[in-house]
């Protein structure tokens, strides 16, 4: 350690220099909040489905009820996978995208992302359209967070998916 | 602040990895914040810049371009930076100054 060193330390505690970040975040920086939507939408759509499934009656056949235990499986199958993605998807933004700057700004964003997470669960736990229309929902409230700190307005409209619910998109400038 | 306006040096500190090997975590760099009164920054430079996703932080990083009235940096550590490839072209109003001692820990 050399004597200049030693000196600058020692004035670091009389007066602490301010910190130069050698910032080092592998710079990946590609962060979309459109892949938690898209698989919220896909939720919503499988609730959509399995509503709109016709339940088997009591003289159905054999082949009937194959049939729709077979779809009833896809329905959820793919039901499950989405739900666990959208999560998977709002927790990189969250962890890995949103800085205790923007933290700052949307003071919200521990609340809303705490409670997509929980709502993504019970939309992948039961069968429930309330529960996905509330993770669709909790999805464009943070991509509104998201793209307000790249410097983006949004607009609202409607998804142009069977679901047609309505979505936040940017308005790319 | 006062001496911030009238004294040219300032000193900082070092932290994180991104400008390995040329500084290292708990180093100190003292900056000269007239560096760029008569000359302009050139590619090479290494500075300290405000952050441009946090104007409160400041960063430092090695200029690899200039264009009119913006730089560009990168980290030393390619591999481990969060730099201009990220964020873009800094404005020069947003440069502190050019490195000018490096006090190796």
């Amino acid at each position: 350690m050399s004597l200049l060193y030693s000196l600058a330390r020692l004035l670091d505690r009389i007066s602490p220099a301010p910190i130069a970040y050698a910032h080092c975040d592998i710079p990946c920086g590609i962060y979309d909040p459109h892949h938690s939507q898209l698989a919220a939408h896909t939720v919503v759509r499988m609730n959509d489905l399995i509503n709109q499934l016709e339940k088997p009656g009591t003289s159905a056949t054999p082949e009937q009820r194959q049939e729709y235990t077979n779809k009833l499986a896809r329905y959820l199958a793919t039901k499950e996978q989405h739900a666990e993605m959208a999560k998977n998807e709002i927790r990189i933004l969250w962890g890995d995208y949103f800085k205790p700057e923007h933290l700052k700004t949307f003071p919200e964003l521990h609340d809303l992302v705490w409670k997509a997470l929980k709502t993504a669960s019970k939309a992948r736990q039961e069968i429930n359209l309330q529960a996905a229309e509330d993770l669709l929902k909790a999805t464009n409230d943070i991509a509104s967070i998201f793209w307000k700190t790249k410097g983006f307005e949004t607009i609202t409209a409607k998804a142009p998916y069977p679901t047609e619910r309505q979505t936040v998109y940017p308005k790319y400038k | 602040m006062i001496r911030s306006v009238t004294f040219p040096l300032r000193r900082f500190r070092v932290e994180d990895d991104s400008m390995r090997p040329t500084l290292a975590p708990g180093d100190y760099v003292v900056v000269n914040r007239w560096a760029y009164r008569l000359r302009r920054p050139a590619a090479g430079d290494v500075v300290v810049v405000r952050d441009p996703e946090a104007p409160e932080r400041f960063l430092v990083k090695r200029i690899f371009d200039v264009n009119r009235s913006r730089i560009e940096v990168v980290g030393d550590n390619e591999g481990r930076s969060r730099d201009s490839r990220t964020f873009g072209p800094i404005p020069l109003e947003e440069v502190i100054g050019k490195v000018w001692i490096r006090l190796r820990r």
